[in-house]
């Protein structure tokens, strides 16, 4: 009986470990294809607030920024004035068809006066993009 | 004979390439870029300027018109609270209109800050209007 029950004892289960690999460069190569890398440098930008932000369900084609010194950035890059960011946006939406390919984010400190801001929001609207102003939640 | 000898344990030599370890890498890849990436959704307003030619004159008498002027808002004229600029806007039922009959006047002074036209941006297009930017004289 004792030496029936010593037989009992569990064997070893081999854990099918030889796909862990696959599996696992499987998984990298599906987050590398859909994440989508951020243009934007960490800037010292302070939001505006505004009850009636949503956040943003759209790809945009573009982001633009102004940062509290007044500098403009295109998606990510320095650039001299606004004139740089309606070429730019007239450049990438020179062969889009719908409304929902003319989405550009713009970004900007609220404290900036309209001298500032103003040229830039020209400039994309200039270009034929839809402005998703950045804000936060009030 | 020394060289006899070690030419034929060259040849027993097997070139397996040791992937024991493949997975553990992979597993470790996908925590790096796990804990590196910052998962952001961005909230916005959206507001389309059109991008039409420059207007000598304003389109009708009837256009509501939003002015800053640095931190004070008037709407018609009239002095409002952000607030009761939002009631205002709602009143106009904007959305049931068409896009002509949607525009929103909005002129600024020198200085207005990006907070108080963000806010205004923001009720105009929560509330489906248009805006229209007045330019300064020059």
């Amino acid at each position: 009986m004792k030496k029936r029950l010593q037989s009992k004892k569990r064997r070893p289960v081999p854990v099918p470990i030889a796909s862990m690999g696959d599996i696992a460069f499987l998984l990298i190569i599906f987050f590398m294809v859909c994440s989508e890398a951020s243009k934007d440098k960490e800037m010292d930008v302070v939001l505006p607030i505004s009850e009636y932000v949503k956040k943003i369900e759209l790809t945009v084609v573009a982001r633009v920024a102004v940062d509290k010194n007044g500098d403009i950035y295109f998606d990510g890059v320095n650039v001299d004035s606004a004139k740089d960011v309606e070429w730019g946006i007239r450049a990438l939406l020179t062969e889009t068809i719908s409304d929902d390919q003319r989405h550009v984010q713009f970004k900007c400190d609220s404290a900036l006066p309209k001298e500032t801001f103003e040229p830039v929001i020209k400039a994309i609207a200039a270009g034929g993009g839809i402005i998703e102003a950045v804000g936060e939640i009030q | 004979m020394s060289r006899k000898r070690y030419s034929k344990e060259k040849k027993h030599r097997s070139g397996e390439i040791p992937t024991g370890s493949f997975s553990d890498i992979a597993f470790l890849l996908i925590i790096y870029f796990l804990v590196a990436t910052t998962l952001v959704k961005v909230k916005t307003i959206a507001a389309d300027l059109p991008s039409g030619e420059k207007s000598s004159q304003t389109q009708s008498d009837k256009t509501p018109i939003v002015n800053l002027r640095g931190s004070e808002i008037f709407f018609n004229d009239k002095k409002v609270s952000v607030d009761l600029l939002n009631e205002r806007l709602a009143e106009l039922n904007l959305g049931e209109k068409i896009p002509s009959k949607r525009v929103i006047m909005l002129e600024s002074t020198k200085g207005t800050p990006y907070e108080n036209y963000f806010q205004v941006l923001a009720g105009i297009s929560a509330n489906q209007g248009v805006v229209a930017i007045v330019e300064d004289d020059k």
